[in-house]
């Protein structure tokens, strides 16, 4: 199982918790992960890749195990730890309070 | 990983400490990696904190007792009911006060070995650079993207080393932006911000009252290392608190190479209209959007006897607060309860302050609905000029 954490407004929208548990087959990329979790949670579709495009939004990043992969390719294989489930694939939004 | 910080011109200069200041500090000197020099250091440096509320609070005490030189506290709001539960700075007998007056107060009772500015005003394209460049240090604990980015850009074309840090219900963020150190700047994280009402504040959503103490706290911390030359700073990581698990993610960050203002091929060279930027521009969602009505119209038509379809799309904890008797539909669950509503009929649209709402009137348009209005400036307008009688949230 493929552990996604999303920012509060996309949980809210999925009506899900910190955490959602997917699972995917063997190869687990960005494109593999997400298309997932928009199967899965339909009403997601758009809000973390364009409709269009598919490009990240400019207000989300992506993270897995403390590294950047909103710059990488979509098809770059995630870590093991990513695919194992020991880590999860980490949606970050942007907030303003203060 | 960046190193704090690197370049030594960026430490302010060091003042000599009084007798009493030796007592005051006696537990800083004894500490090896701040010690006299440590100390001389935050004595001559100078602080900017944007926002005195829930971050700045806990930052500005903690410098202030910390015994920086100099402390700068832009804001021009006053102090209101609502901020009691998080913003320290302030007592019950400062509402109604202008923040930086009741701030300053409060700071000076802490240390009145220190010197403390006031900026009663709203930081803006055409004054920010003018304020920031007396500064060693900017603290953004503002509380909206347009003042983020602003702080970013200015400090960025300034050189200042910038100490981010955001909190929402129980999730904060920090970070140190100061590209000069080889870190990203916040353009580099998120190069736009996100359409205005999608990502609730503060205000909206709600925030933890501890949270911000645990984040400006870390705000001051990493002040305090980057004025000495302390330990390793939080450029090129942010910190990501979660305090229903307690937990602390650091998560690595790298400057972008496309990034607008920092990149290598930049194409922001001066301060913008961060509202616009922001999509808050009269006109935009913050005014009502298109086809918005306005409290005062709404008013008068219930007063004629008119009963207008009002649609509340806030969150449920938010519509026990306080409703004007609308139909409950918070904003996540349109889509999937759209087709239960009038296409044809009247609809007036309700959040708190009119931005969720203007964009649930636009999906509803785009569903196919013919007759969708806005109320501009939701249930905090009602309150204002129609009813104060209803709750503050």
């Amino acid at each position: 199982m493929i552990r996604v954490a999303l920012p509060h407004h996309l949980r809210e929208l999925a009506g899900v918790g910190p955490e959602v548990s997917l699972e995917i087959g063997p190869a687990v990329t960005q494109r593999t992960v997400l298309d997932a979790l928009e199967a899965r949670y339909p009403m997601l579709a758009g809000t973390i890749r364009d409709h269009t495009t598919l490009q990240r939004r400019p207000f989300l990043r992506f993270f897995a195990c403390g590294t950047d992969y909103s710059l990488a390719g979509p098809d770059e294989p995630l870590p093991a730890a990513v695919a194992a489930g020991r880590e999860p694939f980490m949606v970050i939004g942007a907030i303003a309070g203060g | 990983m960046p190193q704090s910080p690197t370049d030594k011109n960026d430490r302010p200069p060091a003042q000599p400490l009084s007798l009493n200041e030796i007592s005051r500090y006696s537990r800083h000197l004894l500490i090896p990696e701040i010690g006299v020099g440590g100390q001389t250091r935050l004595k001559g440096s100078s602080v900017l904190i944007v926002g005195a509320g829930g971050l700045g609070s806990p930052a500005a005490m903690y410098l202030a007792a910390a015994g920086t030189g100099r402390i700068g506290i832009a804001d021009a709001d006053v102090v209101d009911l609502t901020n009691l539960q998080r913003q320290l700075l302030h007592d019950t007998s400062d509402v109604g006060r202008q923040k930086v007056d009741s701030a300053a107060a409060t700071l000076r009772a802490i240390n009145p070995e220190i010197i403390i500015e006031t900026h009663p005003v709203r930081l803006t394209s055409r004054n920010t650079a003018e304020i920031l460049k007396r500064y060693d240090v900017v603290i953004d604990g503002s509380d909206n993207f347009p003042t983020r980015y602003l702080l970013n850009d200015a400090a960025f074309f300034l050189g200042k080393p910038l100490i981010y840090g955001s909190v929402f219900r129980f999730e904060g963020q920090i970070s140190l932006f100061h590209p000069k150190s080889g870190g990203p700047c916040y353009r580099c994280l998120f190069p736009e911000p996100p359409p205005p009402g999608l990502v609730p504040g503060c205000s909206e959503g709600g925030v933890l009252g501890v949270l911000p103490g645990v984040i400006g706290t870390l705000q001051a911390l990493e002040a305090v290392k980057f004025i000495t030359g302390t330990g390793t700073s939080l450029a090129g990581r942010m910190l990501v608190f979660d305090g229903l698990g307690m937990s602390f993610r650091e998560l690595a960050l790298t400057p972008d190479p496309a990034c607008p203002l920092c990149g290598a091929a930049p194409s922001v060279h001066d301060l913008i209209d961060y509202d616009d930027f922001c999509g808050l521009s009269p006109g935009g969602l913050q005014g009502g959007g298109r086809d918005s009505i306005t409290v005062e119209s709404l008013k008068e038509r219930i007063d004629r006897g008119e009963k207008p379809f009002i649609l509340d799309v806030r969150e449920p904890a938010e519509f026990d607060i306080c409703n004007l008797g609308g139909m409950l539909v918070p904003q996540r669950d349109l889509p999937l309860r759209v087709s239960g509503l009038n296409r044809t009929a009247e609809i007036v649209v309700v959040c708190k302050m009119g931005e969720r709402s203007a964009r649930a009137a636009e999906f509803l348009r785009s569903a196919g609905f013919t007759n969708v209005k806005n109320l501009a400036g939701g249930i905090d307008a009602w309150r204002e000029r129609i009813d104060p009688t209803l709750p503050v949230y």
